[in-house]
């Protein structure tokens, strides 16, 4: 009988890449915009559930910004003209 | 003025004085041509915002502004005595008042609305702007409840 060598397991663990991810978009808290209306431009462009647009709004409110989105800069820059057209103060920074 | 939802999911404005049509007008003229240029100043020069995005923000800032004078001279010139914000307008509406209370804050800080003490407004400049952001503030809550319907 011939012995018939069982296949090598290959190794399932593999190294994930890490994924860079260097700007972010960063609301910025104005006494004008209603709350309401906040969360419902981040819930229009971000595609958020209406529990963490709220989440994400009272940060702007209570601690003055909030970072909503981080990624690459071509893309944040495109979130950033989006909140700019619907007038929230918007901005884009390098992670730190 | 007198505000209703209407039927077909509008806002129904009902001026009742001339000053009503006055405050409707102040709507366009409170708001400030440089709010694009403004938003530039958060980005940074690589971004390249002054040259591309303010411009089509100035377009569509100049636009929502212009869509409130052509509606109101309108209601007017043909001596009605309505005017109703179509679901259609709705968004040119609140970002219009929305530029005017942004231009008011920006000129005289009031704040958020809860923390004013109204008896320190005794400028009547500064009083008139806050009771129309005071109004503006109120249209907004209402195209936001019956208007603009969130069906998320």
């Amino acid at each position: 009988m011939n012995a018939v060598e069982a296949p090598a397991k290959k190794n399932k663990t593999r190294s994930r890449s890490k994924v860079d991810k260097p700007w972010q978009v960063v609301v910025l808290d104005d006494p004008v915009n209603l709350m309401e209306y906040v969360s419902r431009v981040l819930i229009q462009i971000f595609g958020f559930s209406k529990e963490k647009a709220s989440v994400l709004m009272l940060a702007v409110h209570q601690q003055g910004r909030a970072i909503v989105w981080s990624g690459d800069r071509e893309k944040g820059e495109m979130y950033v003209n989006q909140l700019h057209s619907k007038q929230l103060n918007a901005t884009l920074e390098k992670t730190k | 003025m007198t505000i209703t939802p209407t039927l077909s999911g509008g806002l129904k404005l009902q001026p009742e004085e001339e000053q009503d049509w006055l405050i409707l007008f102040e709507i366009a003229n409170d708001g400030d041509a440089d709010l694009a240029q403004q938003f530039s100043e958060l980005m940074d020069e690589d971004s390249m915002w002054e040259e591309i995005v303010q411009p089509e923000l100035e377009t569509e800032f100049s636009k929502q502004r212009k869509t409130i004078v052509d509606a109101v001279r309108q209601a007017q010139e043909a001596g009605e005595d309505e005017l109703v914000i179509e679901p259609a307008d709705a968004d040119a509406w609140y970002g219009a008042l929305n530029q005017a209370r942004l231009a008011i804050e920006a000129k005289h800080q009031f704040g958020p609305r809860e923390l004013h003490d109204l008896d320190e407004l005794k400028d009547p400049e500064m009083r008139s702007a806050y009771f129309r952001n005071d109004f503006y503030c109120s249209v907004q809550s209402l195209l936001l409840e019956y208007v603009m319907v969130d069906e998320s």
